[in-house]
């Protein structure tokens, strides 16, 4: 999803990280589903689209039938 | 061509298949599997008409499953077919399908109960290797150098509440040259192979194994072409064994390659293979 300023330029979002509420810089070509380690606190963040908009929640934990 | 790509988690491999995808002149529908909504009695579905193929790159092999065979069902080609990823996911079914072909695995055994592990595990001869059927980066692999080791997997084995630990996958240990070799197979070829070297005798690059080039022979890539098609072919990564008396064992087939220690370790762009190979056996 990406997002835009009025003279259509991508822009670089902040979102609220929900562990420490800090800032985290989303790339402009982010997509729902990346994750994001905050550099401040040290979570690992996944990017979903809720209500149209673009939040940061706790990534889901390895599980069982994860990888290869 | 829009290349639809299936993901729960965007991993580097994604990032690196959607950036091959655009490099090459395609457009990437992103499916993001965990927030879909799926009618199994609507076959036909507008959303995917325009696509040429989907790529299945869901990190959880049941979102993996379902997704490929939903996806196949609305007439929709995925790489790799819900098939293919059903008998690489399983390793009793992996095993069962190269062993049937004449293909070198290492001698295994597979029992539903303790006393019966014991008894096999004699017959094999110690160490013994335990794995889960299903199962993935090493995890719950385990190495019984004698009965008591084994009996103690066992207890924890049976303590475990899904079916599958119920059934013990057991296998001949077998002394590696500190290394084994993932090598990828890109429909009908074998473009880039690694060793993993590892002190320990588990070689995962996920637990820690190091990624070197390999260059292998020719009896190697044979093999693996041949483990691959076994399977039905596709993009799959195949892993060898190199015994003491120079044999090549396959151990396990993966049909949802993770590939970002080879592209660093070989400049290989892997990712670019995948999407023009894949284009060419779907184009129109």
């Amino acid at each position: 999803m990406q997002i835009e300023n009025r003279s259509g330029e991508p822009v670089v979002p902040k979102l609220k990280c929900p562990v420490c509420e800090g800032s985290v810089d989303i790339p402009d070509d982010a997509l729902e589903g990346e994750l994001f380690e905050h550099q401040e606190c040290g979570a690992q963040l996944e990017l979903v689209i809720e209500n149209g908009q673009l939040v940061l929640k706790l990534a889901e934990e390895v599980a069982e039938d994860w990888g290869e | 061509m829009i290349i639809g790509l299936a993901y729960d988690i965007l991993r580097t491999e994604e990032k690196l298949l959607i950036d091959a995808a655009k490099r090459l002149g395609h457009s990437v529908k992103p499916i993001f599997v965990p927030k879909r909504i799926e009618w199994l009695n609507n076959t036909y579905n507008e959303e995917f008409r325009e696509l040429g193929f989907v790529l299945e790159r869901c990190v959880s092999h049941y979102r993996a499953l379902s997704s490929a065979v939903i996806l196949e069902g609305r007439g929709v080609p995925v790489v790799n077919p819900y098939r293919v990823i059903r008998d690489c996911g399983d390793k009793l079914v992996t095993t069962t399908i190269l062993a049937s072909k004449g293909i070198p695995v290492p001698k295994t055994v597979v029992v539903y109960n303790r006393d019966k592990a014991i008894e096999a595990a004699r017959e094999l001869g110690y160490p013994v290797v335990v794995k889960p059927i299903l199962g993935s980066w090493g995890r719950f692999i385990a190495r019984a150098t004698n009965e008591d080791d084994l009996l103690d997997i066992l207890d924890f084995r049976e303590s475990m509440n899904s079916p599958h630990f119920k059934i013990h996958y057991i296998q001949q240990y077998i002394e590696k040259p500190d290394r084994d070799i993932r090598a990828f197979y890109v429909w009908g070829r074998v473009p880039v192979a690694i060793y993993r070297y590892s002190k320990r005798w588990k070689t995962n690059t996920a637990l820690g194994g190091k990624a070197v080039k390999a260059d292998l022979s020719e009896e190697q890539i044979e093999l693996v072409i041949k483990s691959a098609e076994a399977v039905g072919g596709g993009v799959l990564g195949v892993d060898l064994m190199e015994t003491k008396n120079g044999e090549n064992l396959v151990g396990e087939l993966n049909a949802v390659i993770e590939f970002r220690n080879t592209v660093q370790v070989t400049g290989y762009d892997l990712a670019g293979d995948v999407v023009k190979s894949t284009v060419e056996v779907f184009k129109k």
